[in-house]
């Protein structure tokens, strides 16, 4: 099969299934920051136990294959009587992994913020919590917008673990297992998938470097 | 000392206080009182334990043993009692600390908003007087970054001073200064210590401890080793340790 057959044939899946790699990436990366927040509070509070919670998260599943991670989420969290379905599957455990990743952005964010800055906040009188919602985030969320935008990236990457469960519809590099099943579009059906996700991942660059040049804090 | 003179309680003072660095004592038995509009001097070698005294009047450092008390009471531990007793102290550091990521004028409104609960306008209207009063009110909308160190060291002054402290501690203010912005930070704190601020301020700049300290505290090795008026201090030091340490710094 040519570029234009499988076109013909399948266009109408690829822009459903980029459609859907597209929602899945945003829904997954706007809980990865929320998780990403979380966890690296975790990380930075006063109390012990919270910062062990928050760096065993983040050994864990940062060092955990995907395709294993979502292994455990498809057939091991019905055993806990979570059942999800398998668009949801994908998401849980690409957020999971990614989060890990997160943390360690705005962790690294955190570090080019220094002692003093928190020391002057403690000495006007702010609260751990004020501290840490209005000189701690602001400026790690600010310095690591291009680590980021990577992120973004490799979260869109991740959703391509679609393809291992059945899932309807498909997102990008599930369809092309679903296509390459029924025709032999080999590697031009990859092709086509994969002008999908460098398109979109040039548009998150793009987006991404304008955004930090805007945001950037001066030192 | 002038708190016995008029009988007040003192707004700074510390009891029997010990610290140590791991095997490093750094403070040994400190006893310190600072009486309500008192500017208070301490100087010594680096390394002498001047500046973690300065810290632990707030609790940036904490105490191993002994008492700090503020205006007669007890330094909270921690916690929002803690917070609230910073908020009613200045501090003033070294290296500025501005909020980078905050205008000149949102870092001297931060605290009355935040913390006293002070109106927005109001705020922004009061921080604009400070940092007229501190000659940065032109500078106002731009980031730290984009001033000079003494300009960042007054915006930090007028940052704590939003804040109608009972006292403010000065952590080195000029150290890391070039030396031509040396004397516009010193002229404010001039001017604030002739308004009558309770100051205490560790530093080397020995003309500003003789214009306006009214007491100057020598450490050495973690120990107050001589204390006095600053004419009769840097003129007829007592001890060994403190003249070697002037000479030294004099260069002769």
């Amino acid at each position: 099969m040519g570029i234009s057959e499988l076109l013909s044939t399948y266009g109408g899946d690829y822009l459903s299934a980029l459609v859907t790699t597209w929602w899945m990436t945003a829904v997954s990366f706007a809980f990865v920051m929320v998780l990403s927040v979380a966890i690296t509070v975790m990380r930075v509070s006063p109390l012990k136990p919270l910062r062990l919670a928050g760096d065993f998260y983040v050994q864990v599943f940062r060092n955990i294959p995907g395709v294993a991670l979502l292994v455990i989420v498809v057939y091991a969290l019905p055993n806990l009587r979570v059942v999800l379905d398998y668009t949801t599957c994908v998401i849980v455990t690409t957020v999971l992994m990614a989060s890990a990743f997160g943390s360690e952005n705005f962790m690294s964010g955190i570090n080019t913020i220094g002692v003093g800055q928190i020391e002057a906040a403690r000495s006007l009188g702010l609260t751990f919590t004020q501290i840490i919602s209005k000189i701690v985030i602001p400026q790690a969320l600010r310095s690591a917008v291009l680590p980021m935008t990577n992120l973004l990236i490799a979260v869109m990457l991740t959703t391509a673990l679609g393809s291992q469960v059945p899932m309807n519809p498909e997102e990008l590099t599930g369809i092309v297992s679903y296509i390459n099943t029924r025709s032999t579009g080999g590697v031009l059906a990859f092709l086509i998938a994969a002008l999908g996700y460098v398109g979109t991942a040039a548009v998150i660059s793009l987006v991404g470097n304008r955004l930090d040049k805007k945001v950037r804090i001066l030192r | 000392m002038t708190s016995d003179r008029t009988g007040d309680v003192p707004v700074i003072e510390l009891r029997h206080v010990d610290k140590h660095f791991g095997d490093l004592h750094v403070l040994r038995d400190i006893n310190l009182a600072v009486a309500r509009g008192e500017v208070l001097v301490v100087i010594g070698p680096s390394g002498s334990g001047k500046s973690t005294l300065c810290r632990t009047i707030n609790r940036l450092e904490t105490i191993d043993s002994g008492e700090v008390l503020i205006e007669g009471k007890p330094l909270p531990l921690e916690g929002r009692e803690l917070a609230a007793m910073r908020a009613e102290l200045g501090m003033v550091f070294q290296s500025f600390n501005l909020f980078a990521h905050k205008t000149i004028l949102e870092n001297v409104t931060l605290g009355p908003v935040d913390v006293l609960g002070m109106d927005k306008a109001e705020a922004r209207a009061r921080a604009m007087e400070l940092l007229e009063r501190v000659g940065v009110a032109e500078q106002a909308d731009k980031v730290p970054a984009q001033l000079s160190g003494g300009q960042q060291q007054r915006v930090a002054i007028a940052r704590s001073l939003a804040m109608h402290p009972k006292a403010m501690l000065f952590d080195e203010p000029t150290s890391a200064l070039d030396p031509e912005m040396i004397n516009e930070v010193l002229d404010v704190m001039v001017e604030l210590a002739r308004g009558g601020m309770t100051m205490v301020v560790v530093t080397h700049e020995m003309s500003f401890a003789r214009r306006v300290a009214d007491r100057v505290v020598f450490m050495a090795d973690g120990q107050i080793v001589e204390e006095g008026a600053p004419d009769a201090f840097f003129d007829h030091p007592r001890t060994q340790r403190a003249r070697d340490f002037l000479d030294s710094i004099r260069g002769h």
